[in-house]
């Protein structure tokens, strides 16, 4: 699939929350307040990024030569959870106001299912370098977009009159619906 | 034994068992897996290749695999193609059955596809869409028709209704289609589609 | 270490802390293979086995694992048990494992089995810990029925692929896309908050 395209499909059409159900527990989690749904919208687009590399490096230069393909989910699964844990110590050594703004919400980046569905994707797509990176950085954004829409609506929604049994969780997803059937207005974007 | 010894025995105890365990549960089911998956094509190219006894892969590159039908006396009946297209949601995987000369095709059988679900999902209907692919002329451009209530026309020899409601969805099949019958006229002129001995 | 007897400990899992309706756990899958009652069914199989294995063989190891790789060591036993059931489905149920996808690795970072081995399995025996995984899984499972059910029904007509709903029925295809699953659950977990609310204050 050409670059240009991956790389809004990534984000709009096949948004990895509102099309592909990725990502829902940090989405309705930190989705309560612009600032820290973006920053855990930028965390999440750098790890899946960094993932995207990795994990494309371990498949076509351990896995699939040496006919190991069944140690997929095993492999990707411990390349992201050590991932995680060296961004975390990485950004805290590097710079300290960042790790404080995204500190707490790496670790739970390791559940995301976003992030391992990425990994899987790729491989399953047999997506090239490049295509694997793309699609990475593309669905972080259309992950960080998701979230960071979630919030604006979300603070908003605080003002409103919801009914008890609504409040958090079910008016949320009542919310993710209707985005969700925005953005299926995407489809058929790219031919 | 110190802490960190031990930390790295249990991990690395894990993971031998952990390894060992999935090496044997994936040799117990690799031939499985590949059986089915040779079934599945088999029973696709019986299909839009009718008359085929055998079958045998004749060229395959990426995303694209030519198989030739054989009848019973082992001749080449005609090629059954499995590739695929983008579709309005993702890939379309389909199997082609055209006839040797790549001058008709038999029928067409979408083997996979995300479409939308009563729309786009209808290209797998064979009264929706696929039996407007039956017998098709392809010694040039196949085309798509859309059918209007008012002036029912009659349908060319290359000519395709599209799904009301699902025009991406049919057009996606149609490109991919075309351009394939291209590739494949390419390849034989290479002759790159005679069998192997 | 729990005290609860061993009918409660298992039907816990059903209601008063439902993984998905009342911990709020697993919600990915649940929305995904919801499509279809057979899909959900098929998910639910799949994820029993995995939370009943990986409960056994946590509990079984507990005091050895020393606690700082605790995490990964939960992993690595929760995906070889993810990739059994991924691999068995793909060579005895190919038409389901189809459907299904690469949500059944997903299973690996359902946040339910990392959780229960965390909060439960690594602390008590291997008897309750078989208990609460059978308890988990059957809550999980009934949940994804019922969800897969509704939007099946109202999304093709259908139940388990035979026509329940009459001609004259216009199916809500919405149902079983992407919206019709985040309402639908949403709208779900309202009503199961509702009676928790009801409950709570009647005692």
């Amino acid at each position: 699939m050409e670059i240009v395209t991956l790389f809004f499909a990534a984000i709009l059409v096949n948004n990895f929350v509102l099309h592909y159900f990725l990502g829902i527990c940090p989405f309705l989690g930190v989705s309560k307040k612009i600032d820290s749904a973006l920053s855990m919208g930028l965390a999440v687009t750098f790890v899946m990024s960094i993932t995207a590399v990795v994990s494309w490096i371990i498949n076509h230069w351990i896995l699939i030569p040496y006919n190991l393909d069944y140690l997929q989910i095993v492999s990707f699964i411990l390349v992201i959870a050590s991932l995680v844990q060296l961004v975390e110590m990485f950004i805290r050594k590097i710079s300290p106001p960042l790790y404080q703004a995204l500190g707490i919400y790496l670790p739970l980046i390791t559940t995301n299912c976003a992030i391992f569905f990425l990994a899987l994707m790729a491989a399953l797509r047999d997506y090239n370098f490049v295509q694997t990176v793309i699609f990475g950085t593309g669905s972080g954004i259309g992950f960080t977009l998701a979230i960071v829409l979630m919030a604006g609506i979300r603070e908003q929604l605080e003002l409103a009159d919801v009914p008890d049994s609504l409040k958090g969780a079910g008016i949320s997803l009542i919310v993710a619906g209707i985005m969700a059937l925005a953005f299926l207005g995407f489809s058929g974007m790219i031919k | 034994m110190n802490l960190s010894t031990r930390m790295v025995v249990v991990l690395t105890a894990i993971g031998l068992l952990s390894g060992g365990l999935l090496t044997s549960v994936g040799l117990l089911t690799e031939e499985r897996i590949a059986l089915n998956k040779q079934r599945e094509i088999e029973a696709a190219i019986i299909q839009v290749v009718p008359g085929t006894r055998s079958s045998e892969k004749l060229y395959e590159e990426k995303d694209l695999s030519v198989y030739g039908g054989k009848n019973e006396e082992g001749s080449l009946i005609g090629f059954g193609i499995l590739t695929s297209g983008i579709g309005f949601q993702d890939k379309i995987t389909f199997m082609l059955g055209t006839n040797t000369a790549l001058t008709k095709i038999n029928s067409l059988n979408i083997i996979d596809q995300k479409e939308t679900p009563g729309l786009g999902a209808k290209i797998t209907d064979r009264k929706f869409f696929l039996q407007y692919w039956e017998n098709k002329d392809c010694s040039i451009s196949l085309s798509l028709h859309r059918p209007a209530v008012s002036a029912p026309k009659e349908l060319g020899p290359s000519e395709i209704n599209t799904i009301t409601g699902a025009t991406v969805s049919s057009e996606a099949v149609l490109d991919a289609v075309n351009s394939t019958l291209e590739r494949l006229r390419k390849l034989k002129n290479e002759g790159k589609l005679s069998k192997k001995e | 270490m729990s005290t609860k007897s061993i009918r409660e400990e298992f039907l816990k899992g059903l209601w008063d802390e439902n993984p998905i309706f009342r911990q709020l756990l697993g919600l990915c899958p649940t929305l995904a293979v919801t499509n279809a009652v057979i899909n959900g069914f098929a998910m639910g199989m799949a994820t029993t086995f995995v939370l009943i294995f990986s409960s056994l063989v946590v509990s079984s190891i507990k005091k050895l694992i020393p606690s700082q790789v605790r995490i990964a060591s939960y992993i690595i036993i929760i995906a070889t048990f993810v990739t059994i059931a991924d691999r068995f489905m793909a060579a005895f149920f190919p038409p389901v494992s189809k459907d299904l996808g690469p949500y059944v690795p997903l299973i690996v970072v359902n946040c339910i089995i990392l959780g229960r081995q965390e909060a439960f399995s690594s602390k008590n025996t291997v008897g309750r810990s078989l208990i609460d995984a059978l308890g988990m899984s059957l809550g999980f499972t009934l949940a994804l029925l019922l969800l897969s059910s509704i939007r099946e029904i109202l999304g093709m007509g259908t139940f388990l692929g035979h026509q329940v709903m009459g001609a004259w029925f216009k199916p809500w295809i919405i149902m079983i896309l992407p919206p019709g699953a985040f309402i639908t659950l949403g709208i779900l977990l309202a009503i199961a908050l509702h009676i928790e609310h009801k409950t709570r204050s009647r005692s």
